[in-house]
């Protein structure tokens, strides 16, 4: 478990160096998936010793984003002025593209 | 009274406090409204209004608990890894599903607002609402929105598409499950994926394969579509 959790932070970390030397508009921890990925393929590291942490992690994620989620307290003066049409343009907007991916991977895909 | 609210013990408890409850409501009724982050969001900020406590406050312990999304985010590498022999003989269709819904996202938030007379930089703000929330930053400074906008739009989009996108998905006939943990992914990045963990592991991988494809194209074609459209 500790060696996963040590791998995890090294790729957030590596991701994060990347990003900043290469001024690349992407998120560190984008990278860092990119990275332990391939890491993983080219059997750089094994599964097994990091599989125990990034289960856990992956398990817990929902409740890692509740803080940003209590952030939106703070935009209720933003909304009092433009809430019509950022409400509609977004809730329309994403019912729309979980529609038209959810409708193509479905038609054109294979397997349940 | 007010020391308590500035250790960073008082923001982690009552976030895991309010977790833990709204996932036993969760369990006892299913009910969309009775959804976790949901839930969580609304209880702890009622509690902080109704106490008068700053967000501020909150957050001293709350960016603990938001600051292992980020090794959250690189542990989805390693889920990618596992699946990626199911996800790659889906390869194509899935490609396509996540850049044209990718497109079509940026594209309707836009012309949507426009057409309710949204400001100029409102727009620019929402254009990246469905990518995940250090993407959409980038964006908005790139193309002239308001980043503190565009961090509250997309987190609230990343719970709507939590809390209702897999109802949504269902009655609109779509009941495929990868294809639903794509379009989380998609739709509604890290929060949706979350959501598309709980119909399964490779829907999970869907989406957070879906995330980062939707988060690199965005990055790329949202300057391109705006200034389009605007």
């Amino acid at each position: 478990m500790f060696k996963g959790i040590l791998y995890i932070f090294s790729f957030l970390a590596l991701g994060e160096i990347l990003v900043y030397l290469c001024n690349l508009p992407i998120a560190g921890n984008i990278v860092g998936m990119v990275a332990i990925f391939i890491a993983l393929k080219l059997k750089l590291i094994k599964l097994n010793d990091v599989k125990p942490a990034s289960d856990q992690f992956i398990k817990y994620m929902v409740l890692f984003f509740v803080p940003y989620g209590v952030g939106l307290m703070t935009f209720y003066d933003i909304l009092k002025i433009h809430w019509l049409a950022i409400v509609v343009s977004t809730v329309a907007s994403t019912i729309l593209t979980l529609y038209i991916t959810g409708i193509i991977l479905q038609k054109f895909g294979k397997g349940e | 009274m007010s020391e308590i609210y500035q250790q960073p013990l008082f923001g982690i408890f009552i976030t895991l406090s309010a977790f833990q409850l709204s996932q036993i409501i969760g369990r006892k009724w299913k009910f969309v409204l009775f959804n976790p982050v949901l839930l969580s969001v609304v209880s702890i900020i009622c509690f902080l209004v109704i106490f008068e406590i700053d967000f501020e406050a909150y957050n001293i312990g709350g960016q603990y608990l938001g600051f292992l999304l980020g090794p959250t985010v690189v542990a989805l590498g390693v889920l990618f890894y596992e699946k990626f022999e199911q996800i790659r003989e889906n390869i194509m269709p899935f490609l396509s599903a996540v850049v044209i819904g990718g497109v079509m996202s940026i594209i309707s938030v836009s012309t949507i607002a426009i057409t309710l007379g949204a400001s100029e930089p409102i727009i620019r703000s929402i254009a990246p609402k469905s990518v995940t929330t250090p993407i959409a930053l980038e964006i908005a400074k790139m193309i002239g929105g308001v980043p503190y906008i565009t961090a509250g739009i997309v987190i609230a989009v990343g719970i709507f598409g939590n809390a209702f996108g897999p109802v949504i998905l269902r009655c609109l006939g779509i009941k495929n499950k990868n294809a639903i943990g794509a379009a989380l992914g998609t739709a509604a990045h890290g929060i949706g994926t979350a959501r598309a963990l709980e119909e399964g592991k490779l829907p999970g991988a869907y989406g957070g394969l879906a995330m980062c494809i939707n988060g690199l194209l965005t990055a790329i074609i949202t300057p391109y579509i705006v200034n389009v459209v605007i």
